[in-house]
């Protein structure tokens, strides 16, 4: 283990009774780090993240924070940690207030610094108003804030969120994004997982692929996009009424064609492979076939792409 | 610290629940009622023990189901891995929600029974023979009721389903909590409230150690 990891997963299982929910996981997130985690329901996410935030004690395998074993230390590590729970509820006769300032004592905040750490993560998440609303009268969405909130009380060093994003409007969602770049930045270490892909694009440095309790890859989007053996694609879209160039498949390079709509075809390209070479040859045929050309695109495969070469066809 | 905090937190809600509202103010009110109406079915006996009796009986009820409903409904919602995951033992939230509940009912039984001795004063009723009956049902009450609550928190961590700790509190969890004056309908000549207080402390420490060890183990 390097000095700069910050959460180490060594040879992780766990099982419920019959069910294998993690079989035999490792992983490494360094510190600073923003790591996706993604995977189908039941693929064993929300397990890994209970592990991690101490919920699920019994395991096998060794999970470490900052080189410390999270059994050992438990109450040292529960400190520097900020845990978003994908379904957590909370006493509804609670004002926000009342919410806050309990977990805030709860996690180590004196009186003094529990008023100003209130103040600036009711600001932060555009609460003020809503101070002293009992959580009953609270919104979906302002529960949500009430959820990361609590998890930002303490500053934790950490960050671990469950499904921050699903069920939030787009507004929202922008800005829990922008809430969780800007943690980023302040090179707090955060662990995400999510089934929005896109939105693990946006924010992630690294992206856990999770499936049957088994990690498939792990990367950043680039690199499992360019390490995941998934050919470019070209995008060809001719003018209105012109018909589409034939015969693109026999080119041995080319794995297959798919007519997309009438005038605009996506040719699957063959993994390692001379591109330019290729790009040279499917526009001699367009020109021998005098096709007009309206559009002609290189088309990198998308994380969802990747994501479903991982998990869908064991899914299926 | 999160023992403290946390009952402090627990008394602040259930205080302000409309069930402690029923147990401070509905059921004295009630006791008035039923004495101000139909007194003679009543054959002189002191609102203050009518009160005492009152609250510590459906106090018991009411209790029991709250405690075995609110955790439930707690543990279904997922409210304890807010708590869990900070340095908060779990036997701090199971102890926190019964020493709440149960000084909500010794406050109830109290407020009652002290604004009973205020009216039985100032109506002659106060004679020295049910001061001495009223002590004893308030000792037998406040012992069955500890028992009661812990009950109530068995329930509540054993069962999944808000309307089965709902049943099972009704119909067995004040009943259950009889059994502390059971002993004397068989053997003559036990003190009644010494067997109340020993028994009351004995099961509810076993009771609550059950509740423990059993919330230790929970998976959240």
């Amino acid at each position: 283990m390097s000095n700069n990891t910050c959460i180490e997963f060594q040879k992780v299982s766990k099982s419920y009774k019959e069910l294998l929910a993690l079989d035999n996981i490792s992983l490494n997130i360094q510190k600073g780090e923003v790591f996706g985690y993604i995977g189908p329901n039941g693929a064993g996410k929300t397990t890994t993240i209970k592990i991690l935030v101490g919920l699920i004690r019994d395991f096998s395998g060794e999970v470490f924070i900052n080189g410390n074993d999270i059994i050992i230390n438990k109450k040292e590590l529960q400190n520097i940690i900020g845990y978003y729970p994908q379904e957590a509820g909370f006493q509804e006769w609670r004002t926000l207030d009342h919410a806050f300032k309990t977990f805030g004592r709860l996690s180590g905040l004196s009186s003094d610094q529990l008023e100003n750490r209130v103040q600036e993560v009711l600001k932060l998440l555009n609460l003020s108003e809503e101070r002293f609303k009992k959580i009953i009268h609270l919104s979906g969405g302002m529960v949500q804030k009430l959820r990361l909130g609590q998890a930002l009380l303490h500053k934790p060093q950490i960050l671990v969120l469950d499904e921050p994003l699903s069920g939030l409007d787009p507004q929202m969602r922008y800005h829990f994004k922008n809430i969780i770049k800007e943690l980023a930045r302040s090179g707090i270490t955060i662990l995400f997982s999510s089934h929005i892909l896109s939105d693990v694009q946006d924010i992630a440095d690294k992206i856990g692929i999770l499936n049957q309790g088994q990690i498939k890859d792990i990367g950043s989007p680039e690199d499992l996009q360019n390490k995941f053996h998934i050919g470019n694609n070209i995008e060809v879209v001719v003018a209105e009424n012109t018909p589409l160039c034939e015969g693109l498949d026999d080119l041995s390079e080319i794995e297959y064609v798919n007519n997309i709509k009438s005038n605009k075809q996506l040719i699957h390209l063959n993994s390692e492979i001379n591109i330019d070479l290729v790009i040279y040859q499917i526009i001699e045929m367009l020109r021998e076939q005098k096709c007009k050309i309206r559009n002609f695109n290189l088309v990198k495969p998308s994380l969802e792409e990747v994501y479903l070469k991982y998990v869908g066809g064991e899914n299926k | 610290m999160s023992l403290r905090l946390l009952f402090l937190d627990e008394l602040k809600g259930y205080a302000k629940s409309k069930v402690m509202l029923v147990l401070w103010f509905g059921l004295p009110l009630l006791s008035f009622l039923i004495q101000f109406f139909n007194p003679a079915e009543l054959e002189g006996m002191p609102i203050s023990f009518l009160v005492a009796l009152v609250v510590s009986s459906i106090g018991g009820t009411l209790s029991v189901i709250m405690l075995s409903t609110t955790i439930v409904s707690e543990k279904n919602r997922h409210v304890y891995e807010l708590f869990l995951i900070r340095p908060v033992r779990r036997s701090s939230l199971i102890l926190a929600k019964f020493l709440a509940v149960y000084l909500c009912l010794v406050i109830a039984v109290s407020i009652s029974l002290i604004i009973g001795l205020i009216f039985d004063a100032f109506t002659g009723d106060l004679i020295e023979n049910y001061l001495k009956i009223t002590f004893e049902s308030l000792i037998i009450g406040i012992s069955s009721m500890a028992i009661t609550c812990s009950i109530g928190i068995l329930f509540g961590v054993l069962v999944s389903s808000v309307p089965v700790a709902a049943i099972l509190s009704v119909y067995l969890g004040s009943q259950l909590s009889s059994l502390i004056i059971l002993p004397t309908f068989f053997i003559h000549g036990l003190d009644t409230q010494m067997l109340a207080l020993t028994l009351g402390i004995t099961l509810t420490t076993i009771i609550m150690g059950i509740n423990i060890i059993l919330f230790n183990r929970m998976q959240f």
